[in-house]
Parts: structure tokens; C-alpha cells; sequence
């Protein structure tokens, strides 16, 4: 696990070395707070003891220097650990804020082509729980094993000068209790948490189904089957849990028997040594209670590495992640675009995976500036990946594309896409104001440039009734937006970029017949006088905003027309 | 963050007490196994006395008598016969509570499960699921580790220092009144200073779920982020937010450690006064060192269950903001009075009594008679409809978004029942048919079908659990769903659903058709948008299999574009819930009415 876990571990500090000082800082007085009630036990023993043998037989004793070293623990131990929280908290969150933000930065150039994630709902939770736990991991797996080890490490040289023997029995128990024996029932454990894990993940998904599928299990009668699904499931899952949980218990309780077992040992030892001469009888209190006190900071000990496992996963994922080569490999220097370019396919071939079919298989296109060509085809037609491979999200294995006679590799993607602007069947909004959601597009654009965006944008009225117009945050994934107005805020986001190329991916798709409608015009103004690429499956009302139609299928295109001619031929077939 | 959370505690709203009161009820149906709990504890607390006083006297032998470690046998047996009935006892304490919480989170998830289906299919949808799943699942969770942890760590921290004090008393009244002394003045402290740092925590915990939505946003929206060329601008203001929120929530943190402090001074401070005072008394000779030292064994125990139930405080708030969520959920939605005071009729999957035969062979002819139905809390419904489907025709049902057409259909599924008017099935009120039996013999094609976990093969005998490769063979051909299976990269056995593979929308279309087409033997085709997503041929196969279907079956069609509605035997045209037009498809169209300016719109 060692060899494995050091790599990593260096890693992991890296990332967090800015805020070393902070982490350094907090891990110290973690220490000092824990010796201290460490201290505190010891001296106590050591002063009861002594005080007992001193009135017993009436010999002279200085007790204030141990009274004030009592008071002083007691202080140092509550007011160390009032600054360690707020220390290792301080560390916490600086490290936090600096790891998500470096994070996000090595996301940027992977998406979308790299990052499938994005794509899964549970791949996505899963990214976020290992940012999560890689947060945790200074105050819940470094704090707490440094402070055991190291504590327990002091505890054992106060000791060594008493009696090593002591010594050694304390380091034994304290590997024993701390390490070895929650390793080993914790292995023992390993299988039913893991599934239990595994089960709770399917547990979601069939309540999932249970409930956004409630409609069709009640159509098909198969609701009384999927709940007897639910419920045999849920049985194993709490069985699992059950076992795992009573073998966390189980550790939990042996870690304590440990201790009490260890003290039983080293008060046997120490007894041996009192009387054999060796040393002083308070001592042997002092002794029982210091090795009662260590075994406090041992029980953290067993719980941090336990989280260690976890957490170590989290960071190979995530580190694997940021590892992936990004899709291209951006030039140094973009070479200057014309104002208005051409897009120019030469035999261009992508397909996603080895594995699977070409998505574009020797597809030749050329768009001159100012052309209005729509790209129509059946779902799976190649239709996306020509977008994908034009904004340079998407690699091709074979051929090329030119824009603005250039080709893509002598482009830098930030500044192809600045003329590019895309307005798609999904709106991706952020919960944000809508102006700083206009704003993404144009970060520099004045208040005149954004009346007249979304007023080109037939948003006018709409501005008007939001409450606080402007600043109205658009909520979860924009979800306070019908999916009309959505497509309108991307076409204001569009005429903000003013690209010389606008491409319509399914602009009307999932729009009933009127709300299309009042698109349209929108979408004819953010057409004007531009390159239109406009992808659709089927072209309807859409037919306005192009001259010319290029059916692809299956990856290739199959032919080139005259939209009226491609209008005439589908009305003859249809009839 | 839960670390984090966890050290400011939350102001006791009335929403909260509510939430605690519910808690309470539940825990009730527990409370013998938390009694047998609790015996535990109790004894775990008297072991653990029994424990120091005989390390004490071990240690005053040592101390005084300068004794032979063998000859203290007995009480090394004492100590490990006491180490092992502690291990026990701890282990048995845990594993009874565990037991019992978990018996109230499986009867929870069932009881809260089947209240969210009692919503009904329509109120299901107004849920958000993946919020509703948060709820049963992580809320469930977080109930039962209240049950297992907390409420237990609540009877330690109650009884350890009760059985504590009781043996320190008799042996050493001055120590056992510090303790008693300090004792109630940590929870105390506690409330006073976390209800001072309390409301400023939960915005703070507000804002952090804030920003942690933010960058999953920023994270989910990558890809337009970086076309919009805005990714590295997003960058730096998560950086900055990040920061402002940091120097925020510390300025609540340093206030909210206080009670940690607190906690944690009186604890130490009193170990010290009790050290000092046993001391001086052993000094004078008030005092033998054996009760001194059980006495000072014993301190530190007095004060940890305390300080563990601080640490436990999180799985409290996690619990009651959980019991918040569940129990409106629990007890107010289900069965809510509709709007004339009268509790609509639910039709869940409970097979209804006195159904009436009918001859399966035949469609039915289905009659809407007046019905009139309003989703609660919606202004769309059905206004007072009136018509009639006919046998072996295609009835196709147009209209804008909103305006009654999907909602006609829930209610032929018997989804909700009408609230005024009635639907005739053959001349039979569908209130009284058996709803199983009614949905045996429809099938249906959903909107947006849903899919579900499994492979594909899985999610088509959903219709029909006993069909054979062969049947499913065939729906494939017939539904185009085949061109589809060629491209997964397991055919049928691909796994579908949130983990297994994507489908586009056309793709979905076809299984939904092959699941409706694999149903044989229904009698009526309830389609809602068959051919939406699907490019023209696609959409021409379908319409011909509706044509073909029509000739045994009665169909009714949901048609957005009305390219559908147009090979259709009868066009109905919903508008606002109420039926402005009916007839042949080609005698609308040249009526100039509101089929005719729908088409206009869509040709436009």
C-alpha cells in the first residue's frame, strides 16, 4: 500500500503546496494541543502520587511548580485546540479554493472531447465526490495521523527515560490498536462495504426508474414487480450495511480493549521495575496515566487511515483525469482569419472509438462566406460530429478543415471559436443574472450593444416581465426559462459574439408550432449577413433561413441541392 | 465540508420543531430495543468504574507495598475479565441501536416510497426525481444515523456521567461537586454560543451549497463555456468567490469554535481543579490515594460521551433537515383534498372490484363525455370535452403546447380519474372497470419515454414479460429498433438507464414503439408524439404501422406537427383544455377554422 500510496500522496501535497505554511501551522498546534492533554493526565498522576506519598510520610514537597503545570495543560490544551481548528479550518479553505479553481482550469481544454463525465449524471456525482474527498484530506487523514504518530512517538521518549521496556510496550499496543488490529478487521469488512456501496448506487437508479418511470410501470401494471425489486434489494443492502457496520463497531471496541490491555501490560511492567528499585513510586502512576492519555490520539489514528484508501481512489481518478492528453494541441501563435471566412471539408473522417462506426466517413464540403447550406439527415446521420469537428472539440482520424483557408491545426480553438457562434436545442444557461449570461458571450459589450441584441433577439418583452429585468437569476440550469426563451437568450448571446459564422444545431427542436414561430424571426436577424450552417433532422419552417440543403446519411454526404429543389422533392413524397 | 458544518448548530426554527417532534414519533417505535440500549450503556459505564477502582488499587500497591506483579493475580484477572464484558457491552450497545435504526429506515423508505407513487404520475412529474431520490435515499441515511449514533450517543452522554457521579459521591463529595458543577454547564454554553453563530452558519452553509452548485454548473457547461470562449473568465470568478467565502466563513467559524472551546475548557480546567484539590487533600491526609486516583481515573470518562456528542452534532442537524424534507412529504401530500374540498379518487395499481366482461377480440369505442380535469395547482387542463374515438380508426388529437392533449391521454391510462364528466369504454364507465385488466389491454407510447435500468432486451419485455427472442426480434424490424441494436456495441444485451448507454431522442422513439408494438394483444394504441425526433422516413414507417395497427385496434395519436395528424381518420383540436374542432383531417383543412391556421403556422 506504501508503494502505491506515495506517489500520490507527493502529488496531493504538491497541489496543496501554497498553503503549506497554514497546513504546517495547524498540524503543529493539533500536536501541541494533544500533548498537552497528554501532559496534563501525567502530571495530574505523577502529582496525585506524590502528594499521597508525601503526607504518608510527611516529607517536604514543592507543589506549586506541578499545580501550575496542571493549570497550564489544562490552558494550553483547550486554548491550542481553539487555534488548531481555526488553523487547520484557515488551511482547509484556502487549499480548497485554490484546488477546485486549479482543477477547473486543467478541466477546461478536455472538454468536451475528453471529459465523458460530463455526459453521466453518476460519473459527473462521482467527480464531485473525489474533489470533496481530496478537500478532506489534510483534516480528516493528515491532521489526525500526524498528531497520532508524533504524540504517541513523545509519549514513548518519556517513557524510554523511565524504562524502555515501558517504552516498547506502549509502541507495540499503539501499532497494535491503531494499525494492525483495525487493518484486519477492516480487510474483513472490505467485501460487504464494497457491496453494500455497489448497492446503494443501484438502489438510487431502480428509485429512479420507481419514479420517473412511475407512469409507464403503471401502463405496463409492472409497478408490484419493481417495487418486490426495490424492497429484495434494499434487504441485502441493509444486510450488507449491517455486517459492515458490526465490524466497524467491532474495531471501534478492540481498539479500546487494546489500550486497556497495553495499560494492564505496562502497569505490570512498571511494577516489576518499583520494585526492583529502579525508580520512584509516583512514577508508575505518572506512567499508567500517560499511556491512558496517548491512547486518545491513537483512536483518530485508525479512522484517518481507513480514509486513506478512499481518498487515495479519488486522487488517482481525478489525476487520471487531468493526466488525459487533451484532444489537440493548441499552437503557439493563431494565424490571422479573414473577417469573413470560408469552412472548407476535406475528406474528413472521425469516428469516436476504435470500436465504433464512422461518424463521418470522407465527408467534402465546402461553405463560401455568406452561404446559408443546411445539413439535414436521420438522428446518427454524422450531423453533430461535422459541429463538433468545425469548433474544433472533436479530432479527426483522417482529412481536414480549412476555415478561413487555414486548417484548424494552425488555429488556436479560443480564437476559431470567437468566430463561430452556435445557437443549439439545449441552451446550456448558468444560475446566474441573465445579463452575466449574456455577458459570457461579450464580456466588454456596453448597455446599448445588449438593448439591441435582445431586442434583435425578440427578448424585449420578455426583459420586461422578469422582476428584477436584468439581474433576475435564471435558476438551476436555467430552469426558469421556457425552452423558447432559452433559445432566444442564446441567439442574443450569438448577435453579442457577432461572429461571421452562426450555426443552428435543432434550433426548433421540441418547440410547438406557434413558439417555433416567434423563433424564427429571431433567428432570421441572427442570420443576417453571415455564413449559416443549420443542422437539423427535419427542416420545416426552417427553410427560410438557407439557400442551399446537403443531406448526409450514415456518415456521408449524399447530396448537395437547391433548397426549393430539396422543398419540391419532399412535398412530392409525402404526398 | 460536513467537518465544517458540523461546528455551528442551527436556530431551532418552528419548521425544525416540527422536524424534531417527527423524529421523536418515529424513534418511539423503537424504544425497546433503545432501552435495551441503553441497559447496555449503563453497564458499559458500571465496567468501566469497576475498572478504575481496581487499576487504583493495583496502583496503591504499587505505590505503597512495592508488591510482586504475580501476586496481584486476582486483580489481573478483574481487569481482563472487565476489558472483555466491556468489549462486549460496547459492541452489543451499537449493534441494538444499529438493528433498530434500521428497522425504522426500511419501514421509512417503503412507507415514503409508496407516499411519493400515491402522487400519481402526473404529481410525480411537478417532483424534481433527482431531489425526491435525495430524500429517500440520502434522508433516509441520515435518519438512521440519528438512530444509530446519535440517539444512543445521547443516552452515554446521559447515563455514563449519572453512574460516574454516583460511584464518585460516596468515595469523594467535593470532586463529585465540581463534576456535577461543570457538568450541566457544557451543553449550556454550547446552545448559548452556537445559537449566537447559528443563523450566520446557515447562510454561510447556504452560500457554500451555492457555490458548490456553481462550479458544478460551470463543470456540467464546460463545453459551451469554452465555445462561448468564457472558460478561463468562469475560472477566475470561482477563484474569487471561493476566496470572498472563505474570509466569510472563517469570521463565522472563529465565533462558532467558541463553543468548542467552551467545551473543551471546562472539561480540562475541572480535571485540573479536581487533580489539584485530590492533592492537597492527599497532602493533609484528608483523603486516601486510591479514592483520589479512582477519582481522577474516572474524570476524563465523565466528559467524554459529552465531548463525542459534540462531534456527533452534524448527524443531528443532517437528520433534522432530512426529517424536514420527509415528513411534509410523510404526511401532507398524499391524499391532499382537491379544489371542491372532495378527495379526488386515486386509481394506484390496485386492481378495482366489479369489473365487467368484455370481449377482448374487439376495440372499444371510447366515449369522452364532459370531462373536465385541472392538475392541482395548474391553470392547463380539460374544460367540459365531449367526443368520441372510434374502432379501427386513428383518432389524432392536435392542439399547442398545454393544451390538453398528453393530459387526455393520463386519463385514458386511468392515471387520475376526471373530475367532472366521465370516459365510456364500450358503454362502461372506465371508473368502474379494473384498472389492471383496462391497462392490460392498452399500450402506450409516451412522450418522452423513460428508460429504465437494464439491458435492452430488459426494457422491452417491460411490456410483456414472457415474450421470446423471436417476438422481440420481430418488434425490432418492424419499429426500426434494429437499425438501432446494430449499433450498440452488445445488441440486445446492452445496458441502458443513468449507467449503462445512451439513447438519442429518435433512438428512444423506436424502443418505445417496439415495447407498444410487442404488446400483441392490446386493444387501443395511446401514442403521445410517435414520431417526434424521427427524420422522415423514420417517421413515414411508423405512421404506416399506425395505418396497419387501425385495422384491429383503436388509436388515438398526440400530433405536435401535424404531418402525423394528416393520414389520421378523425382530427381533434384541443385549444385551453376545451375542444374547438373536430372531423376528417382534409375537411379542416379547408375549413379555414383552427386545424386549417394550424397548418398555416406550421407551413409558415
Amino acid at each position: 500500500m506504501i508503494r502505491e500510496s506515495a506517489p500520490i500522496l507527493h502529488r496531493l501535497l504538491t497541489a496543496l503546496h501554497p498553503v503549506r505554511r497554514w497546513m504546517q501551522g495547524g498540524a503543529a498546534l493539533a500536536l501541541l494541543a494533544a500533548l498537552a492533554a497528554i501532559g496534563l493526565m501525567a502530571v495530574s498522576g505523577w502529582f496525585i502520587a506524590a502528594m499521597a506519598v508525601a503526607g504518608a510520610t510527611g516529607a517536604a514537597i514543592n507543589y506549586y511548580t506541578p499545580a501550575a503545570a496542571i493549570r497550564a495543560f489544562a490552558i494550553l490544551r483547550s486554548g491550542g485546540r481553539y487555534a488548531e481548528r481555526v488553523v487547520t479550518h484557515e488551511a482547509t479553505l484556502r487549499g480548497l479554493s485554490g484546488l477546485r479553481a486549479g482543477l477547473f482550469r486543467r478541466l477546461i481544454p478536455l472538454a468536451p472531447a475528453r471529459l465523458a463525465a460530463l455526459r453521466s449524471a453518476e460519473l459527473f456525482a462521482r467527480l464531485r465526490s473525489d474533489i470533496d474527498a481530496m478537500e478532506h484530506f489534510y483534516l480528516a487523514v493528515l491532521v489526525p495521523a500526524t498528531v497520532a504518530i508524533l504524540s504517541v512517538a513523545a509519549a514513548a521518549l518519556v517513557c524510554f527515560v523511565v524504562s524502555p521496556a515501558v517504552a516498547g510496550v506502549l509502541l507495540l499496543g499503539a501499532a497494535g490498536a491503531g494499525v494492525v488490529l483495525p487493518g484486519w478487521i477492516r480487510r474483513r469488512a472490505t467485501a460487504d462495504a464494497v457491496q453494500a456501496v455497489g448497492e446503494a448506487a443501484e438502489l438510487r437508479g431502480l428509485l429512479l426508474d420507481a419514479f420517473r418511470g412511475h407512469a409507464e410501470l403503471l401502463a405496463w401494471n409492472a409497478v408490484d414487480s419493481h417495487r418486490a425489486r426495490v424492497a429484495a434489494l434494499a434487504c441485502r443492502l441493509d444486510a450488507h450495511r449491517a455486517r459492515a457496520e458490526g465490524w466497524e463497531a467491532a474495531s471501534g471496541a478492540a481498539t479500546g480493549s487494546f489500550a486497556q490491555l497495553t495499560l494492564i501490560a505496562v502497569i505490570a511492567v512498571a511494577l516489576a521495575a518499583v520494585r526492583r528499585g529502579g525508580w520512584s513510586p509516583p512514577l508508575l502512576v505518572m506512567l499508567a496515566l500517560l499511556v491512558l492519555a496517548a491512547f486518545e490520539v491513537i483512536a483518530p489514528l485508525s479512522e484517518a487511515l481507513a480514509k486513506w484508501p478512499a481518498t487515495r481512489r479519488s486522487c488517482e481518478r481525478v489525476f487520471a483525469l487531468i493526466d488525459t492528453p487533451p484532444a489537440f494541441v493548441e499552437p503557439d501563435h493563431s494565424a490571422p482569419l479573414p473577417s469573413r471566412p470560408a469552412i472548407v471539408f476535406e475528406h474528413a473522417c472521425l469516428r469516436y472509438a476504435d470500436d465504433l462506426p464512422w461518424a463521418l466517413d470522407d465527408v467534402n464540403l465546402s461553405l463560401t462566406p455568406g452561404a446559408r447550406v443546411a445539413v439535414v439527415g436521420a438522428s446518427g446521420a454524422g450531423k453533430s460530429s461535422l459541429l463538433a469537428a468545425l469548433l474544433k472539440f472533436q479530432p479527426l482520424q483522417k482529412g481536414r478543415v480549412l476555415f478561413g483557408g487555414r486548417p484548424l491545426s494552425e488555429l488556436q480553438g479560443d480564437v476559431l471559436r470567437r468566430h463561430v457562434a452556435v445557437i443549439a436545442q439545449h441552451t446550456v444557461l448558468f444560475n446566474q443574472s441573465l445579463l452575466d449570461n449574456l455577458l459570457l458571450a461579450a464580456p466588454d459589450a456596453d448597455a446599448e450593444c445588449i438593448e439591441r441584441a435582445i431586442a434583435r433577439a425578440q427578448l424585449t418583452s420578455f426583459v420586461a416581465s422578469l422582476p428584477q429585468g436584468y439581474d433576475t437569476v435564471l435558476g438551476d440550469a436555467g430552469a426558469r426559462v421556457s425552452g423558447g426563451e432559452a433559445r432566444r437568450i442564446a441567439v442574443a448571446r450569438a448577435l453579442l459574439l457577432d461572429a461571421p459564422v452562426m450555426v443552428l444545431d435543432e434550433p426548433t427542436e421540441g418547440l410547438d408550432a406557434r413558439t417555433a414561430q416567434d423563433l424564427y424571426a429571431a433567428l432570421a436577424e441572427a442570420a443576417c449577413d453571415r455564413t449559416v450552417l443549420l443542422i437539423t433532422h427535419r427542416l420545416g419552417g426552417l427553410a427560410r433561413l438557407v439557400d442551399e440543403v446537403v443531406v448526409m446519411a450514415a456518415g456521408r454526404v449524399s447530396e448537395r441541392l437547391g433548397v426549393q429543389d430539396y422543398l419540391d422533392r419532399e412535398r412530392r413524397r409525402s404526398a | 465540508m460536513s467537518s465544517i458544518e458540523a461546528t455551528a448548530a442551527p436556530p431551532d426554527s418552528p419548521g425544525r420543531s416540527a422536524a424534531a417532534e417527527w423524529l421523536r414519533r418515529e424513534g418511539r417505535r423503537i424504544s425497546r430495543p433503545m432501552r435495551v440500549a441503553a441497559f447496555l450503556t449503563a453497564s458499559y459505564a458500571l465496567a468501566l468504574t469497576a475498572q478504575a477502582w481496581v487499576l487504583s488499587g493495583v496502583l496503591v500497591a504499587g505505590v505503597f507495598r512495592r508488591v510482586a506483579p504475580a501476586s496481584l493475580w486476582p486483580q489481573w484477572t478483574a481487569l481482563l475479565a472487565l476489558a472483555l464484558l466491556r468489549f462486549g457491552l460496547s459492541l452489543g450497545g451499537r449493534r441494538t441501536a444499529l438493528r433498530a435504526a434500521q428497522t425504522i429506515a426500511g419501514d421509512l423508505r417503503g412507507r415514503l416510497s409508496r407516499g411519493a407513487e400515491a402522487l400519481g404520475p402526473c404529481g410525480l412529474r411537478a417532483q424534481a426525481s433527482g431531489d425526491l431520490i435525495t430524500r429517500l435515499v440520502d434522508g433516509v441515511d441520515a435518519i438512521l444515523a440519528y438512530f444509530a449514533r446519535y440517539l444512543p450517543q445521547i443516552g452515554s452522554a446521559v447515563l455514563v456521567p449519572c453512574v460516574v457521579l454516583a460511584c464518585v459521591f460516596p468515595v469523594d463529595w467535593l470532586s463529585g461537586l465540581v463534576l456535577l458543577l461543570t457538568a450541566p454547564l457544557i451543553p449550556l454554553f454550547m446552545v448559548l454560543v452556537g445559537r449566537a453563530a447559528g443563523r450566520a452558519s446557515e447562510e454561510r452553509h447556504d452560500q457554500l451549497r451555492q457555490l458548490g452548485a456553481a462550479s458544478l454548473d460551470a463543470l456540467g457547461g464546460l463545453a459551451t463555456l469554452r465555445q462561448l470562449g468564457a472558460a478561463e473568465r468562469f475560472a477566475q470568478r470561482l477563484e474569487e468567490e471561493n476566496e470572498a467565502y472563505r474570509v466569510l466563513t472563517m469570521q463565522v467559524l472563529r465565533i462558532a469554535f467558541l463553543s468548542a472551546l467552551v467545551l473543551e475548557f471546562l472539561a480540562m480546567v475541572s480535571i485540573a481543579v479536581v487533580a489539584v484539590l485530590i492533592g492537597f487533600r492527599l497532602l493533609w491526609g484528608d483523603l486516601s490515594l486510591r479514592h483520589g486516583l479512582f477519582v481522577l481515573l474516572l474524570a476524563p470518562e465523565f466528559y467524554l460521551p459529552l465531548r463525542a456528542l459534540g462531534g456527533l452534532r452534524h448527524v443531528r442537524m443532517d437528520a433534522l433537515a432530512a426529517a424536514q424534507a420527509l415528513a411534509g412529504f410523510d404526511a401532507g401530500d398524499v391524499g391532499r383534498p382537491t379544489r371542491g374540498g372532495r378527495v379526488a379518487p386515486r386509481i394506484g395499481s390496485e386492481p378495482r372490484n366489479d369489473s365487467e366482461p368484455r370481449n377482448d377480440r374487439e376495440p372499444p369505442r371510447l366515449r369522452i363525455e364532459g370531462v373536465s380535469y385541472r392538475h392541482p395547482g395548474r391553470e392547463h387542463g380539460l374544460r367540459d370535452c365531449d367526443f368520441s374515438i372510434e374502432p379501427r380508426r386513428v383518432t389524432a388529437l392536435v392542439g399547442e403546447t398545454g393544451s390538453g392533449k398528453s393530459t387526455l391521454l393520463q386519463l385514458l391510462l386511468a392515471f387520475d380519474a376526471p373530475q367532472g364528466g366521465r370516459i365510456l369504454v364500450d358503454d362502461v364507465d372506465l371508473s368502474a372497470l379494473d384498472v389492471v385488466g383496462w391497462r392490460d389491454t392498452v399500450a402506450w407510447v409516451p412522450q418522452q419515454a423513460h428508460v429504465f435500468e437494464g439491458t435492452v432486451r430488459d426494457n422491452l419485455r417491460l411490456a410483456l414479460p414472457t415474450a421470446d427472442d423471436v417476438a422481440l426480434r420481430r418488434v425490432a424490424e418492424r419499429s426500426g429498433l434494429a437499425d438501432v441494436l446494430a449499433r450498440l456495441p452488445k445488441g440486445w444485451d446492452t445496458p441502458l438507464g443513468e449507467r449503462g448507454f445512451g439513447l438519442s431522442g429518435g433512438e428512444l422513439q423506436r424502443l418505445a414503439i417496439a415495447r407498444a408494438l410487442l404488446r400483441e394483444s392490446a386493444r387501443v394504441w395511446l401514442l403521445d408524439e410517435p414520431t417526434a425526433h424521427l427524420d422522415a422516413e423514420g417517421a413515414d414507417r411508423i405512421d404506416g404501422l399506425i395505418r396497419a395497427a387501425a385495422a384491429t385496434r383503436t388509436v388515438v395519436v398526440v400530433a405536435h406537427r401535424l404531418n402525423a395528424a394528416r393520414r389520421a381518420d378523425r382530427v381533434v383540436v384541443l385549444r385551453d383544455g376545451r375542444v374547438i374542432e373536430q372531423g376528417p383531417p382534409a375537411a379542416l383543412a379547408r375549413a379555414q377554422g383552427a386545424y386549417a391556421d394550424l397548418l398555416g403556422a406550421e407551413r409558415a
